[in-house]
């Protein structure tokens, strides 16, 4: 049983890291192994992942039931995000969404 | 650096993660390495990243480790428990020597529970377990 469930309408995401974010964003797209998430991540976010952050933020993604591993293809591992992830995903952006706004909002007010 | 130095350093780093975390990860995480070296990032990047997710990696509770963490809080507050209990028990007899014998009351009979007779009993109200350990030895009527 996933950790996720029963924690519907849960920003999960809020405490992972932003690389964390950053991989589920890369994989809500399809199945990605390492070196293709570096790749993404970079284009998508012009953010620099170190390997040894990717591979921690994997672990405790899929200890968390977020995303799956594939079986291997020759050395690497694709992984694959899973429901409960895209659901906690989907939460997260929707929460970056609201507090983005009106930070926005605030800004017109405040005429900076 | 040449590329094969490089890689060689990328393993070498790598043998700082667990073995459990090697099995899973070591040879993608080496291939992963020798591709970000010809994609142009410097290998002292990368072998600090790598370095710096060892150290994670070692300093992570794993369930079993929690498991274990939590056994071993609870020997340890029953060791402390054990030890409060002893020191009690160490201290009782004499305590209840040389309040009960003086004092004892002539009358005191099963049920018949007077405790402004006996000074050491008001005095062990105010610490439960002596009360306990007396009432436990049956002359603190």
């Amino acid at each position: 049983m996933s950790r996720q469930d029963g924690k519907a309408g849960q920003d999960v995401l809020r405490r992972v890291g932003e690389a964390s974010v950053l991989i589920l964003i890369s994989l809500a797209d399809g199945p990605k192994h390492g070196y293709a998430l570096i790749q993404d991540i970079k284009e998508l976010a012009d953010v620099e992942l170190g390997p040894g952050t990717l591979y921690g933020a994997l672990d405790r993604l899929e200890r968390l039931g977020l995303i799956e591993s594939l079986p291997a293809d020759d050395r690497r591992h694709p992984y694959r995000i899973t429901a409960p992830g895209a659901a906690a995903l989907r939460v997260h952006l929707d929460s970056l969404e609201r507090v983005s706004a009106a930070g926005r909002l605030r800004l017109q007010l405040g005429g900076i | 650096m040449d590329d094969s130095r490089a890689a060689r350093l990328v393993e070498v780093v790598l043998r700082c993660y667990p073995a459990r975390w090697r099995r899973r990860h070591g040879a993608e995480a080496a291939e992963l390495g020798v591709l970000l070296i010809r994609d142009g990032t410097p290998v002292g990047a990368i072998a600090w990243s790598y370095l710096a997710g060892a150290v994670r990696e070692w300093l992570t509770p794993r369930s079993g480790w929690r498991a274990t963490a939590v056994a071993c809080a609870l020997l340890v507050a029953a060791c402390s428990l054990g030890a409060s209990a002893e020191l009690l028990a160490s201290a009782g007899p004499a305590r209840a020597a040389s309040t009960s014998q003086a004092h004892r009351p002539a009358r005191c009979r099963p049920g018949s529970l007077s405790l402004e007779a006996v000074p050491g009993v008001m005095h062990a109200m105010s610490h439960p377990q002596l009360l306990i350990w007396e009432a436990g030895h049956g002359w603190s009527c």
